[in-house]
């Protein structure tokens, strides 16, 4: 990790310097973990390419202001998250309706399936996932992307605030409406499981 | 006994929970059997794998912006916060400079001797004030000595008395002298004192002979230069002090 962090300073000081094509030794080191996070908060495969473009753009125009200290990797990802939730919030403006329409029963099941079950066992699986994911998108942007940052990469409420711009006690007020609204949402899960 | 806000236990079961509500969850059945059922309905919530991404993704990206990205043409300060640590250093050294320099000129001042308000410099004006009176009556008597008609008691007999009047006045002119450290002025005003003196005490009256004996012996025509030079210097003995009147006429 420590020798990664190494890496990318020197590949941070060789842009600076001038040498462009340093940058891409970062894109390639941390896209695949941008992508989770991306595909994480929009539920969206073409969503999370395009936010991982535009967080590695964003990231080499505000180069200059990344402190020595910091992690290349946290830094990146706190942008992508921004970009995520920008695009989330533009999504909304655009009608939240289609988001849900969008998405794709497929992709979802292959994503939810428990590879170790048995054929209803496994209806049963893709269902839930396709609930979940709906119950997902019932969720505002900020709710939905504080709720992807805290339940599934594990972040602390204070590095939550941080990556999405916002004051800690917001992001932890929006992590429990996230969790009350999903909670509701699949309740019949609960009742019928 | 107050229960536990579904917000209390959200945040327990992400950890940041306290000891409190840990305390309470031990001793509350209800709370307890509600922060199960938040756990479950938790645990339901499956973390979504996204679809997985070639080995060269990392690559495809990069190809896809790098068309877009200026380079960063000149060399850039690679860290701001060390450039500000730096640019700190600089006012520090600044500071600590002007700091320098300040301190060395209050002691420079201090070691210089005082120029002026105290009572060395009032004293040393006194006496310049003083002494040009001093030094105008004694060229003047001198003068009046080296062309002095000896035949005549009237106008010789002025002299005598103008030199007893003097010659205290010299004495206390060259103590002051020596007190402002002046060898020059103080020779000067001895060699005066020795002709006040002798034109003062000459026992048998200032004859020709007398006289003759005066201004060679004691070469009052040297006396009278050097008094003439000491009177154009008394002017500007003082430091920083304003031309008076009486300086001016010792100027011209």
């Amino acid at each position: 990790m420590c020798q990664m962090a190494e890496n990318d300073h020197a590949a941070i000081r060789a842009v600076l310097s001038g040498d462009k094509e340093a940058y891409g030794t970062l894109v390639a080191r941390h896209s695949h973990n941008l992508f989770r996070l991306a595909f994480r908060i929009t539920g969206n495969e073409a969503d999370a390419e395009e936010v991982v473009q535009d967080a590695f753009l964003r990231g080499y125009q505000k180069l200059e202001t990344f402190q020595s200290r910091s992690n290349f990797g946290t830094w990146i990802y706190r942008i992508a998250a921004r970009c995520a939730l920008d695009r989330m919030n533009n999504r909304k403006v655009e009608g939240a309706g289609r988001i849900a329409e969008e998405i794709d029963p497929q992709q979802g099941n292959a994503q939810m399936a428990d590879q170790t079950a048995g054929p209803e066992r496994l209806l049963l699986s893709r269902e839930i996932g396709t609930m979940q994911e709906t119950a997902m998108h019932s969720l505002t942007p900020i709710e939905r992307t504080a709720f992807v940052l805290r339940h599934m990469e594990n972040l602390a409420t204070e590095e939550i605030a941080s990556a999405l711009g916002v004051a800690p006690n917001a992001a932890k007020q929006a992590v429990f409406r996230a969790v009350q609204k999903l909670r509701r949402r699949l309740a019949g899960l609960r009742e019928n499981p | 006994m107050k229960h536990l806000s579904e917000e209390q236990l959200i945040e327990q079961h992400y950890g940041e929970g306290n000891a409190e509500v840990r305390r309470h969850l031990e001793e509350c059945g209800e709370c307890s059997e509600a922060y199960a059922a938040l756990g479950h309905d938790l645990a339901e919530l499956k973390v979504t794998e996204p679809p997985a991404r070639a080995p060269l993704y990392g690559e495809q990206v990069w190809r896809s912006l790098s068309n877009s990205l200026p380079a960063y043409s000149t060399p850039r300060r690679f860290w701001p916060r060390a450039s500000l640590w730096k640019r700190i250093g600089y006012a520090a050294a600044c500071a600590l400079l002007i700091a320098g320099a300040f301190l060395t000129g209050r002691h420079w001042e201090q070691r210089k001797p005082p120029i002026a308000g105290n009572d060395a410099q009032v004293k040393q004006e006194v006496v310049l004030v003083i002494l040009g009176d001093h030094l105008d009556r004694s060229e003047r008597l001198l003068i009046e000595l080296k062309h002095a008609d000896a035949g005549s008691a009237a106008a010789v007999s002025p002299l005598r008395e103008e030199a007893r009047d003097l010659l205290p006045a010299n004495r206390r002119c060259r103590q002051s002298a020596m007190q402002i450290d002046d060898p020059a002025l103080a020779t000067v005003l001895d060699h005066l004192d020795l002709v006040l003196a002798e034109l003062a005490s000459e026992p048998g009256g200032l004859s020709e002979a007398a006289i003759t004996r005066l201004q060679t012996e004691m070469n009052t025509d040297g006396l009278l230069f050097e008094i003439r030079v000491l009177r154009t210097r008394v002017p500007d003995k003082g430091p920083g002090r304003s031309h008076s009147p009486r300086e001016k006429h010792y100027e011209n």
